[in-house]
């Protein structure tokens, strides 16, 4: 199962680092980074792309609604909120809320369900799409026998694209070797049999 | 332990037992009996089902006792019975599958081209293991028994170190689980579904086979020779 990636941003250190502890107790999950400090946090945010940001509104407050176009959309981010009291439920639109006065287990239910969630969202993302018209197309340059090189060069992309598309190519379909993408290739009319040397 | 219960434990040992000329058939005689009658190593064969069944086994103390030519032996038997039986039957196979095919023929063929493509890389390898890897390792063995070089077995001895071959001692399953995930995957079977089935189960108990060979080859043969190997430097 892929790992989920977390952001804690709360100022109290002793919410963070509460927090974190309870956390580990989750499997899969990696906090990526703890951030106390306002300012920071939309970069933050944005150089790490977590999966989930659990957040104290008041890190947030005015932002907040920037904050949630520009990331949690743009990003497919889960965002949860910490706060004192109750009322933040009818003032935020969070996917989950913890309270200073939840004790460990309602924490762990409520974050475990965001990450099975999560989780089983990327799941299927990498193993249940098909290739993409552009993952076709390198396919295809593939099975024609290609090398990486050559394939960036015809395309007008960087071999570290081609390397990386390879890569996504590999886990979608189940298939490594070069001879076996080949015969995706025929089986699917991405090229004809006669084409291959 | 009984030699049939071992069986009844996991019959992928079956062609296990065959490669150490033990046949089916001996009622309730036990491990230790059976290998005393067909002279077989009894250490080595406890390691060697050992370490097939279990992934995780590595045995340490017993490798020292395990003779090198015994282990050798055993590998090249393995690799003559892949290649003459296992191979060949899943070839044999296809091609019957490809014979009886009419709309489906182009897609067996892509099969049997890829799976003819798979056999000369195992061929390949098993050719390089028994042409370079293992004269090399009974070099090993001889220099440390006689505790001397010879002009022949120290040219060997030199134009080679087992760290090479731990290094290029690549997957050849790749290909193969390659296979049995387009035949599973991506396309649709032939009319005769029951040999195309029993197709990929062959295809699997292949790979699981290979497998449980390439765990000797790295867990059993290449420790031993690097502990010899380091014994002939304190030697000379």
């Amino acid at each position: 199962m892929p790992r989920i990636s977390i952001i804690i941003a709360e100022s109290t250190c002793l919410i963070r680092k509460g927090l974190s502890a309870v956390i580990q107790k989750l499997g899969n999950v990696e906090i990526l980074q703890s951030v106390s400090n306002k300012v920071e946090l939309c970069d933050i945010v944005n150089r790490l792309k977590p999966d989930i940001l659990i957040a104290n509104s008041n890190m947030l407050d005015s932002d907040c609604e920037d904050l949630k176009k520009h990331f949690i959309t743009a990003n497919k981010m889960s965002l949860v909120l910490i706060s004192e009291d109750k009322s933040i439920e009818d003032k935020y639109n969070a996917d989950a809320f913890i309270h200073y006065k939840d004790n460990q287990s309602k924490i762990l239910d409520v974050l475990e369900e965001i990450v099975n969630r999560k989780a089983e969202k990327k799941r299927t993302n990498k193993s249940n799409e098909t290739l993409s018209s552009r993952e076709q197309n390198i396919l295809k340059h593939i099975a024609l026998g290609l090398t990486n090189k050559e394939i960036a060069d015809q395309l007008f992309i960087s071999i570290h694209t081609v390397v990386t598309h390879r890569k996504n190519i590999t886990q979608k379909l189940g298939i490594k070797s070069v001879s076996g993408l080949t015969v995706y290739a025929i089986l699917n009319n991405l090229i004809t049999m006669d084409e291959v040397k | 332990m009984k030699m049939a219960d071992v069986i009844q434990m996991n019959y992928m040992l079956i062609p296990v037992i065959h490669r150490f000329g033990i046949e089916l058939g001996f009622g309730d005689k036990t491990v230790d009996q059976v290998c005393e009658e067909n002279e077989v190593d009894l250490n080595f064969f406890l390691q060697l089902v050992n370490a097939y069944h279990d992934q995780d086994y590595f045995p340490k103390e017993e490798l020292q006792s395990i003779p090198v030519r015994e282990i050798v032996a055993y590998l090249k038997m393995t690799h003559a019975s892949y290649l003459n039986n296992t191979v060949t039957d899943i070839e044999q196979k296809i091609k019957s599958l490809e014979l009886e095919g009419n709309e489906d023929k182009k897609y067996i063929a892509l099969i049997r081209n890829f799976f003819e493509g798979y056999k000369s890389e195992l061929t390949e390898h098993i050719m390089r293991e028994e042409d370079v890897v293992f004269p090399y390792v009974l070099a090993v063995d001889e220099i440390i028994k006689s505790e001397q070089f010879t002009d022949k077995n120290k040219k060997v001895f030199e134009s080679f170190s087992i760290e090479e071959y731990e290094e290029e001692h690549d997957d050849v399953e790749e290909k193969l689980m390659d296979l049995r995930t387009i035949m599973i995957k991506y396309v649709a079977p032939p009319a005769n579904t029951n040999l195309y089935h029993s197709i990929i189960q062959d295809l699997f108990r292949l790979e699981e086979d290979l497998n449980y060979h390439s765990r000797i080859e790295d867990k059993v043969l290449i420790p031993k020779i690097i502990l010899m190997e380091k014994s002939i430097k304190n030697l000379f």
